[in-house]
């Protein structure tokens, strides 16, 4: 009886910290690079109260066991790779990638970040810098007398100087690929860790068969998140929380019931 | 006493168990890969003996009890996330995992490669493949309809899918996997993996409400029951008797 209503809250945790990470996809809906998280869920022990395969009589033994779950708990949020659309914005150091590769990114402190968010710019130095200045890896640097700046799809940069009919080639954009990226560590800013659960990234040049993606100049990836999708997993949500807290009420009304009893 | 009491008293507590596995069910309604359970009331008297019950004896004390919760083992939707490692299956059928304590079975989820180059579940233990645990190293990783597994073209393993005869009972275990009693062989499967997606939970909410109500209205009646038996017949028999005539 009481399990029920234990079972019950369980459910309805889960489905409260679903909301939480549905309300996020959906604050970031506009974030260029970012990608949804969903919510897995994971269900809890089971109390076996008759044993499959015990004895009966002498003779049977019964079907099928009597099994009580106790409920469920959120076990992870996986990030979700689908690609988000594309959008022009004709700058230069804007890169989107298509398909499944990463950048990467030398953090403050040491670490290599990984993001989709493409939206670059040259420091004072040159160096071609994200959006809140922790430079590319490997670090490219733009010479300050560049009139043009172009990306291959391949990730090669190259600049065009006065006086030079010629385009010269002044480093490569690489992209790292996850055996599992769903397990990525965000860690706010666009940017991911590497993870145990994300396997080592492999590293190398886009535009080949290896499945690093393709880059494209001049353009952003939008944030993954469906709007629509959203919705309809927050109305779920909404919905599954509304039957759990029924549960409650029953399980409270059935407890009444038994109260009565004594009068 | 009557015996009626105690069928109404075996009928109120069957039908206050059956709420726990109703409030499983709905608290899994998102789990990925969750399969319900579905409650199995029998009567007493039937199970536990092999003698004909006279029909006045099957009436008077039959009593019903909850006797099992059965797997519900329909598909679930599988809806898609573009992770290379979430796997689902399309069928009856279960992927091998080998466990601390022994083989257990799941119908997929996020899966992915430890630090030693093993495929294992998101609980950390081995996927099985047709010949042992599978070593995957690099990426992407793609994994076809019958679960052979290539990185960059190259084939690397074949997941071990399984199924089971339609009758065979399947015991959750918890965290999404399924266990088999000792001695049960699998069958040749007829499934097929589907890569980048999940299946969701097979719990339909309605059905499941329903159910609720049911029980919920039961246990009612049985209360009814038992307050007929403690106030009208007992007190008809304790105090009203005495006075007739």
């Amino acid at each position: 009886m009481f399990r029920a209503l234990y079972t019950a809250a369980s459910g309805m945790t889960a489905q409260q910290l679903n909301l939480d990470n549905i309300a996020n996809n959906l604050a970031n809906s506009s974030t260029a690079g970012f990608q949804q998280r969903r919510l897995q869920f994971s269900d809890l022990l089971y109390q076996n109260e008759i044993m499959p395969g015990s004895a009966a009589t002498q003779q049977t033994t019964v079907a099928a066991g009597l099994q009580i779950g106790l409920g469920t708990r959120p076990a992870a949020t996986e990030v979700i790779q689908t690609q988000g659309a594309f959008s022009t914005t004709s700058n230069p150091f804007d890169v989107a990638v298509q398909g499944a590769g990463f950048f990467q990114i030398l953090l403050p402190n040491g670490q290599t970040g990984y993001t989709r968010a493409g939206s670059f710019h040259p420091d004072a130095q040159g160096a071609i810098v994200t959006a809140d200045g922790n430079p590319l890896q490997p670090a490219v640097t733009i010479p300050a007398d560049a009139i043009s700046v172009t990306i291959g799809s391949d990730g090669t940069v190259s600049v065009t100087q006065p006086g030079q009919t010629q385009a010269s080639q002044v480093g490569t954009i690489q992209t790292a690929l996850f055996v599992n990226p769903g397990g990525l560590n965000s860690v706010g800013n666009n940017t991911y860790l590497a993870t145990t659960a994300s396997g080592e990234p492999v590293i190398g040049t886009p535009g080949g068969a290896e499945g690093l993606g393709t880059l494209q100049q001049g353009m952003l990836e939008q944030s993954n998140v469906s709007v629509v999708d959203q919705f309809v997993q927050m109305i779920l949500a909404q919905r599954s929380y509304e039957s759990n807290s029924r549960v409650v009420k029953a399980a409270d009304e059935m407890l009444q019931q038994l109260n009565q009893l004594a009068q | 006493m009557n015996s009626g009491y105690y069928a109404a008293c075996t009928g109120l507590m069957s039908r206050i168990s059956s709420l726990e596995t109703i409030a499983n069910n709905l608290a899994n309604v998102s789990t990925a890969g969750f399969r319900g359970r579905h409650n199995i009331f029998s009567s007493v008297l039937a199970s536990a003996s092999n003698a004909p019950l006279s029909v006045v004896n099957q009436d008077a004390n039959d009593y019903g009890v909850l006797s099992a919760t059965r797997l519900d083992s329909s598909q679930g939707a599988l809806e898609k996330t573009g992770n290379d490692l979430d796997l689902a299956i399309e069928g009856p059928g279960y992927f091998a995992v080998q466990t601390s304590t022994g083989t257990a079975y799941a119908r997929g989820g996020n899966f992915r490669v430890s630090a030693q180059h093993q495929l294992i579940t998101s609980a950390g233990d081995p996927v099985m493949g047709d010949n042992g645990p599978i070593t995957v190293v690099g990426a992407p990783v793609s994994i076809s309809a019958d679960g052979t597994i290539s990185v960059q073209g190259a084939i690397t393993g074949k997941l071990k899918l399984v199924d089971f005869a339609p009758l065979v009972e399947m015991q959750s275990s918890g965290g999404g996997y399924y266990t088999v009693a000792a001695g049960v062989v699998p069958i040749a499967t007829t499934s097929s993996v589907r890569q980048g997606m999940l299946e969701s939970s097979n719990v339909n909410p309605v059905t499941s409400v329903v159910e609720l109500i049911t029980a919920q209205r039961e246990v009612e009646t049985m209360r009814r029951v038992l307050t007929m038996f403690n106030s009208e017949m007992d007190k008809t028999a304790a105090q009203d008797l005495p006075h007739v005539g």
